[in-house]
């Protein structure tokens, strides 16, 4: 009798296992579904797909998501564009600018919902089913790092406004400036990353990775609390 | 039982580079505690990674190590050791990579996590933990495996006395269990209790003893000890009503019931344990952290908003080698003389005084830990800000550069320069004039003890 309620529980207990990471899967093909259709679709079909990204969004903002990194980025994306097929192309060109960032921002919208919805690690697992571990390890940590990369980066451009980089927004409107954000900024920034990356290998490296043929994987359910 | 040795081990990063480590010669067993100490950049944290094994260059010498020996290796920042979101995750990743099936893993990290005294959910995010927590989940990931030998390295610089006190009856007790530690350590006398043998590493020679510097630097300047001192003291250049302090939707972070004032000329800290809010106070002065909240704070008699103040105002962050982006470090402290139209010349003056103009022509990515930090606040001061703000320039400085920074900032203040500087342990150093205490969710002035103790 034990022995059985035993079995049901572990059955339980895999049977969760298995959909979440089957849940993660479908999400991952989703997206990549979703952001591919951003590009191909004719400009026609690309309010429906609005349609269904403004679901995900909704979503995402349930699960505590922050849309304000996107939005910022559809904003500046959209207004580089605008005013490069302003100076190109003319007014009557403005409105297949905004298009085009339109289907830049519906293929992102889908990576950043999956970012909220799924943990790095389930994506991991999901890649190493027909991606060599390794590979699957840097997607996974690469997802991970993205909130400490978007702080780094923060802090480096408030650093280099504070010593008087012309990287202020109004001193970006002068074009002749952008240079100087590429050099105090995203110099900086590779170069923070290089670090990075060289210690989360050793970190990796000093908690045995590449060490077991098929690595297992861990699975928090909520109500493994110590 | 012997755990690992090294016999006449010599070990470089490069042919044309000079040498890390030269004939050295280790023991560890079961049981042991040692800890290496010595100046930034002298090989200790190569030599923890050599004992690691996770150090990925050619050697000479022997390395014995015993047949199963694990070694568990956590690093200075734990910010960049953490490679999953969640606190099970984190510390479920060496498991993973043993191959451990999953349903086997969850006794072993909710032990490990016990061992370190983590009573946490699983599910916790990672981000959400102090420093403390983040380097005791660092032990919890390497003691999942328990580990033989544990390798440490500068715990004391990232943890705050609480931390530390922490760290030092969880180490006792892994100690009492038999397994052998490495502390790299700058302040050894802080882990005296569980420390059995002393070695100092310099010029990549491993001697026994404790190290101390011979070098120290001439802290004080005649120049400018002599001139008419504090006739600017007085005027209030950073001045703050009542105030309650949050992030937006967060609750109340520390509350300030009678405000404070920095004045022209004045070294003030402000001491608080990690996570208790210093650095977002020192970001929001400097103009650099915005909420919707808007807090009654005049800086040089404005509302603090990033880049208004120009040259008259200076923010040291933490890690400061992240704002290096020149070629070499004259060019990286000319940067901000040439964009507020100062003389030029200043830079090469200030590295001339702190005796580091052997520097001046190297990539600023070369220098030291120490060094790089140095010339980050040396820039800061070339333009002669009247305030600066500075957080926790002196963590994981040895006590060479440790005079230097005072130097610098006696010399500052002299000036007239207001500096704030944050630090998580207090600073008692003569050339303190108040404290400002952020402890228990309050900032209040706290009298100072006078004397001086190195918090590096």
């Amino acid at each position: 009798m034990w022995a059985s309620c035993r079995r049901l529980r572990a059955l339980r207990h895999w049977s969760y296992e298995r959909r979440e990471t089957a849940l993660c899967a479908l999400s991952l093909l989703l997206v990549c579904v979703l952001s591919a259709c951003a590009f191909v679709l004719p400009a026609a079909l690309l309010l429906p797909l609005a349609g269904l990204n403004g679901l995900l969004v909704i979503h995402g903002l349930l699960r505590r998501g922050s849309i304000w990194g996107v939005l910022k980025l559809g904003l500046v994306q959209l207004s580089i564009t605008l005013s490069l097929y302003l100076i190109l192309y003319g007014v009557e060109h403005l409105a297949q600018g905004a298009v085009v960032v339109a289907r830049i921002i519906l293929a992102t919208i889908p990576g950043w919902w999956l970012c909220i919805t799924a943990a790095p690690e389930r994506i991991g697992e999901v890649l190493s089913a027909f991606l060599p571990t390794k590979w699957a390890f840097v997607v996974a940590a690469s997802l991970s790092l993205l909130p400490y990369m978007a702080d780094e980066i923060r802090e480096i451009y408030q650093i280099q406004c504070l010593r008087g980089a012309r990287i202020t927004p109004k001193a970006l409107r002068n074009p002749k400036n952008w240079s100087e954000l590429v050099y105090c900024v995203l110099f900086p920034v590779l170069i923070q990353l290089l670090k990075l990356s060289r210690q989360m290998a050793v970190a990796a490296q000093s908690r045995h990775f590449g060490l077991a043929q098929r690595p297992t994987h861990w699975h928090s359910s909520r109500d493994k609390n110590d | 039982m012997k755990l690992l040795a090294l016999e006449g081990v010599s070990f470089n990063y490069g042919s044309q580079l000079p040498t890390v480590l030269q004939e050295v010669n280790l023991a560890i067993g079961t049981g042991q505690c040692h800890c290496v100490s010595g100046p930034t950049g002298s090989g200790k944290s190569s030599l923890l990674n050599l004992l690691a094994g996770v150090l990925n260059r050619p050697h000479e010498g022997d390395i014995w190590r015993y047949p199963q020996l694990v070694t568990g290796l956590v690093m200075q920042d734990p910010q960049t050791q953490l490679l999953r979101q969640t606190v099970g995750a984190e510390v479920a990743f060496a498991l993973e990579n043993l191959g451990i099936p999953a349903e086997k893993m969850l006794p072993k990290v909710q032990l490990a996590l016990r061992r370190v005294g983590l009573y946490l959910r699983l599910d916790t995010q990672v981000s959400t933990l102090s420093l403390g927590q983040k380097y005791r989940l660092m032990i919890a990931a390497q003691l999942v495996c328990e580990p033989h030998l544990l390798l440490l390295d500068e715990p004391w610089a990232q943890l705050d006395d609480h931390g530390v006190s922490e760290l030092l009856v969880v180490l006792r007790n892994l100690i009492q269990d038999g397994m052998a530690l490495v502390l790299v350590e700058h302040n050894a006398a802080a882990f005296a209790e569980i420390i059995q043998h002393y070695w100092q590493l310099e010029v990549g020679k491993l001697s026994e003893g404790i190290y101390t510097v011979n070098d120290a630097p001439q802290v004080e300047a005649p120049a400018w000890r002599n001139q008419p001192k504090f006739e600017h003291l007085g005027k209030v250049l950073v001045s703050a009503e009542a105030f309650d302090f949050g992030f937006d939707a967060c609750p109340m972070l520390f509350a300030c019931p009678q405000g404070f004032q920095l004045q022209a000329g004045e070294i003030v800290t402000l001491v608080g344990d990690n996570g208790s809010g210093k650095t977002s106070l020192l970001k929001t002065i400097a103009g650099v952290l915005s909420s919707r909240q808007r807090l009654p704070l005049k800086v040089l008699g404005r509302r603090p908003k990033l880049g208004i103040y120009g040259a008259e105002l200076g923010l040291l962050m933490q890690r400061p080698s992240r704002q290096l982006f020149e070629t070499s470090v004259l060019a990286e402290m000319q940067f901000s003389l040439r964009r507020f139209e100062l003389p030029k010349e200043r830079a090469a003056q200030m590295l001339d005084e702190l005796d580091l103009f052997s520097l001046a022509q190297l990539s600023p990515h070369k220098l030291s830990y120490g060094q790089q930090h140095l010339i980050a606040l040396a820039s800061l001061a070339c333009l002669r800000p009247k305030v600066l703000l500075l957080d926790d320039p002196l963590a994981g400085m040895d006590k060479h550069y440790y005079g230097k920074v005072w130097y610098l900032l006696k010399r500052l203040s002299s000036q007239g320069c207001a500096i704030l500087l944050s630090s998580h342990r207090s600073i008692e150093h003569s050339a303190v004039s108040r404290q400002l205490s952020l402890r228990n969710g309050l900032l209040v002035e706290e009298l100072i003890e006078t004397g001086e103790r190195y918090v590096g």
